[in-house]
C-alpha cells in the first residue's frame, strides 16, 4: 500500500502541469469571464438599470423554477472541465509507458522493488480517480468563488442572493452527482484507457498515432467491406466508438425533455439507456451488457500491457 | 559459500544475432567483479539478463530468485545504476528520496542525506538542473544508502570528467563495499577499475574469454620485456601476444613460469588493459 501511494505521488509530481495547473486554469478562466461580463454589463448599462430589472424578474419567478435553473447553472458549466478533463487522461495515459522508456529513466524506476503490474496499476489509479478528483474539487472551488462574485452583484442592486439563488438549491447534491458521474465514467471509458495503456507500453515513438491510426484504418476497412456487401454505411468501429460516448455516464449535452433543455448524460442519441442525470440512470450503466463487454476488453488490453512492461527497457 | 550469481548455458538473442552465447558463470559474495569486453559483445545484454530488464534462455539465478519472474523482489537486495543519465530529469531531489523511500524498504534517509551533504546538491535541486557529475553523486549517494547485497553498475562513469570518476569508485570502494555485498562493474576505462577489482571477467562475442581473480591474473600472466636480439628466443616460449614498443619487444605469456623468462629481459605483471588487448587480439589467431 505504502509502496502503490508512493508511485502515484510519482505520477502527481510528474504530471503536475496537467493535472493540478490545467484546472486551475480552467477555473481562473470562468472566473475571469464572469468579470469581464459584469464589467461589460456595467459599462453598457445606464446604473445597472437591465441587470436591475433581470434580477428582479428572477425573483418574481416561483422558487421550484429558480431551484432548477440553478442547479442546470451549477452541473451545465460542469461541461467543460470534463471535457478538458478527458483530454487531460487521454495524453496522460498515452505517454504513461512511454515516457520513461524515452528517457531512459524506466531503468531507475525497474530498479525499485515495485513491480510491473503496480505500476500500471498506480497509472490507471491517476486517470480514474486522482485525475476527476483534483479537477472536482477545483470545480467546487471555482463555482463558490463564482457564488460569491454573483451574490455581491446582487447586493450592489438591493435584492437578497439568499432568498434569490442560494437557498433554493443544494449544491452538494449537483457535486455529488458530478464526481459520481466522473468515477462511473473512469470505469465506462476503461475499454478506451487500456487501449491507450496498450499503445503506450508498444508505442516506439509518437504514440498518438499508434493510438489513432489502427482504429482508423480498422474502421475504414470494415465501412469500406461492408459497403462493398451491402451498400450500406454501418455498424463499424466508429460507430461503437460514438455510441459508447454517447452512452457514458458523463454530463456532456444538453437534450430536450417535455419542451425544454435539460442535461443529459452522455447524449441522447438512442434509446439504448435513460438519459436523464439521475444517480440510479449512472449507476445503470455499470450493470450492462456493453459495459461487461468492455471490461473483458479491457482485461485483454492491460495484460498485453503489462507483458509489454515487463519486458520493456531503455531501448 | 552459495553464490550470489549462477547463471547455467545463459544465451540471449536478438532475432538472428545472438548476444550472449551460452555463458556459464558463477560469482560468489563479496567479490569485485569487473566485466570487460569491447562494444558489442554483449555486456549489456548480460546485466540486463541478470536484473530482469530482459528475457533470455538458459539458467540464471541471483540471489537465488529468478530475475525474468521476480524482479521486483530481487530488486529489493539489488541495486543498478546505468551510465548517469536515467535518473528522471523532471524530478526533484527531495520527491526523489521520499519515492525511494517508500518503494524501497532498505534505504536509508539519514544516510543518503549524510552522503548528499558531501556534495553540492540540494533537496529542491530537478535533476535536470545538475550537471552529470552531480548526477552520478546524487545515484550514486542514492544507491550507497540502500542495503543491498549486489550492486550492479553499468558504465556509471561514462562522460564524467577525472575528478568525479575518481570520487566515484573511492567513496564506492571506502563506505560501501564489504564482505556481504559483491559490485559487477562493466565499463572501458579499465585502467581506472583495474585496482579495485577481485575478480575479472572478459567476454567477447557473447562469451567467456578469460575468467580469472586477480591473484589468479597475477599468477598465470606476466609481460616481458626483451631486446632485438634476443626476441626470437623469447618468441620461441609462446606468448600469447607481442608487440613492440620504442624499439623494444613486449610479450605477453600465459602459464609460463618466471624462472624461465627472467633472464631475457625485464618482468612484470601486465596491465588489465594489455592483458585485454592480448585477450581479445590473441584469440583471433
Amino acid at each position: 500500500m505504502k509502496r502503490l501511494v508512493s508511485l502515484i505521488r510519482r505520477e502527481f509530481w510528474e504530471n503536475k502541469g496537467a493535472l493540478r495547473t490545467t484546472p486551475l486554469i480552467i477555473g481562473g478562466l470562468y472566473v475571469v469571464f464572469l468579470l469581464m461580463s459584469i464589467f461589460t454589463t456595467a459599462h453598457f448599462d445606464n446604473e445597472l438599470y437591465t441587470f436591475r430589472e433581470a434580477v428582479r424578474l428572477l425573483a418574481e419567478q416561483p422558487a421550484e423554477i429558480r431551484a432548477a435553473h440553478a442547479e442546470e447553472v451549477l452541473l451545465g458549466s460542469s461541461v467543460f472541465f470534463t471535457l478538458v478533463l478527458a483530454f487531460v487522461v487521454f495524453f496522460y495515459l498515452l505517454g504513461a509507458l512511454y515516457d520513461d522508456r524515452k528517457d531512459r529513466s524506466i531503468l531507475f524506476w525497474k530498479s525499485l522493488p515495485a513491480s510491473d503490474t503496480m505500476t500500471i496499476a498506480s497509472k490507471l489509479l491517476v486517470a480514474m480517480v486522482l485525475a476527476p478528483l483534483i479537477f472536482w474539487v477545483i470545480f467546487i472551488l471555482t463555482q463558490v468563488v463564482m457564488a460569491i462574485i454573483a451574490s455581491i452583484m446582487v447586493l450592489s442592486v438591493g435584492e437578497n442572493p439568499w432568498t434569490l439563488f442560494l437557498s433554493v438549491v443544494n449544491p452538494l447534491e449537483a457535486w455529488f452527482l458530478l464526481l459520481l458521474s466522473y468515477l462511473a465514467s473512469s470505469i465506462w471509458f476503461l475499454p478506451m484507457y487500456g487501449w491507450l495503456l496498450l499503445v503506450s507500453s508498444f508505442a516506439p515513438r509518437i504514440p498518438l498515432l499508434f493510438a489513432v491510426l489502427p482504429p482508423v484504418v480498422f474502421a475504414i476497412l470494415q465501412m469500406w467491406i461492408s459497403f462493398l456487401r451491402t451498400f450500406t454505411l454501418n455498424n463499424n468501429l466508429f460507430g461503437v466508438i460514438g455510441e459508447w460516448v454517447a452512452n457514458s455516464p458523463a454530463i456532456l449535452s444538453i437534450g430536450v425533455h417535455d419542451g425544454r433543455g435539460m442535461l443529459t448524460l452522455g447524449a441522447p442519441v438512442n434509446k439504448d439507456f435513460d438519459h436523464a442525470v439521475t444517480v440510479a440512470n449512472i449507476i445503470d450503466r455499470l450493470f450492462s451488457v456493453q459495459m461487461l463487454a468492455g471490461l473483458a476488453i479491457t482485461i485483454v488490453f492491460l495484460a498485453g500491457a503489462l507483458w509489454l512492461r515487463r519486458r520493456a527497457t531503455d531501448s | 559459500m552459495t553464490p550470489i550469481l549462477s547463471a547455467r548455458g545463459l544465451t540471449k538473442r536478438y532475432g538472428r544475432t545472438v548476444a550472449v552465447d551460452n555463458i556459464d558463470l558463477e560469482i560468489p559474495p563479496g567479490r569485485i567483479v569487473g566485466l570487460v569486453g569491447p562494444n558489442g559483445a554483449g555486456k549489456t545484454s548480460a546485466l540486463k539478463a541478470i536484473l530482469g530488464l530482459a528475457t533470455y534462455d538458459g539458467e540464471l539465478s541471483v540471489l537465488g530468485k529468478d530475475p525474468s519472474r521476480q524482479r521486483a523482489a530481487l530488486m529489493e537486495d539489488v541495486c543498478f545504476i546505468a551510465d548517469v543519465a536515467v535518473l528522471p530529469r523532471w524530478i526533484r531531489v527531495w520527491q526523489l528520496l521520499d519515492v525511494t523511500e517508500g518503494i524501497h524498504p532498505r534505504f536509508s534517509r539519514e544516510r543518503c542525506l549524510e552522503y548528499l551533504a558531501l556534495t553540492k546538491i540540494t533537496l529542491d535541486h530537478k535533476v535536470k538542473q545538475l550537471s552529470k557529475g552531480m548526477v552520478a553523486q546524487l545515484h550514486l549517494a542514492l544507491v550507497m544508502a540502500i542495503d543491498a547485497r549486489l550492486l550492479v553498475l553499468d558504465e556509471p562513469t561514462l562522460g564524467l570528467d577525472i575528478l568525479y570518476r575518481k570520487q566515484f569508485y573511492t567513496s564506492l570502494l571506502n563506505d560501501y563495499f564489504d564482505e556481504e555485498r559483491t559490485i559487477l562493474i562493466t565499463t572501458h576505462q579499465v585502467e581506472e577499475i583495474e585496482h579495485i577489482l577481485t575478480d575479472l571477467i572478459f567476454i567477447r562475442e557473447g562469451r567467456i574469454a578469460l575468467q580469472a581473480t586477480m591473484e589468479d591474473v597475477e599468477r598465470r600472466y606476466s609481460e616481458l620485456l626483451v631486446k632485438p636480439d634476443l626476441a626470437e628466443q623469447a618468441r620461441a616460449l609462446g606468448p600469447l601476444y607481442e608487440r613492440e614498443l620504442f624499439g623494444r619487444h613486449i610479450f605477453l605469456y600465459d602459464n609460463v613460469s618466471r624462472e624461465r623468462l627472467e633472464g631475457l629481459g625485464e618482468l612484470h605483471t601486465p596491465s588489465v588493459a594489455d592483458l585485454f588487448v592480448a585477450t581479445m587480439k590473441g584469440g583471433d589467431s
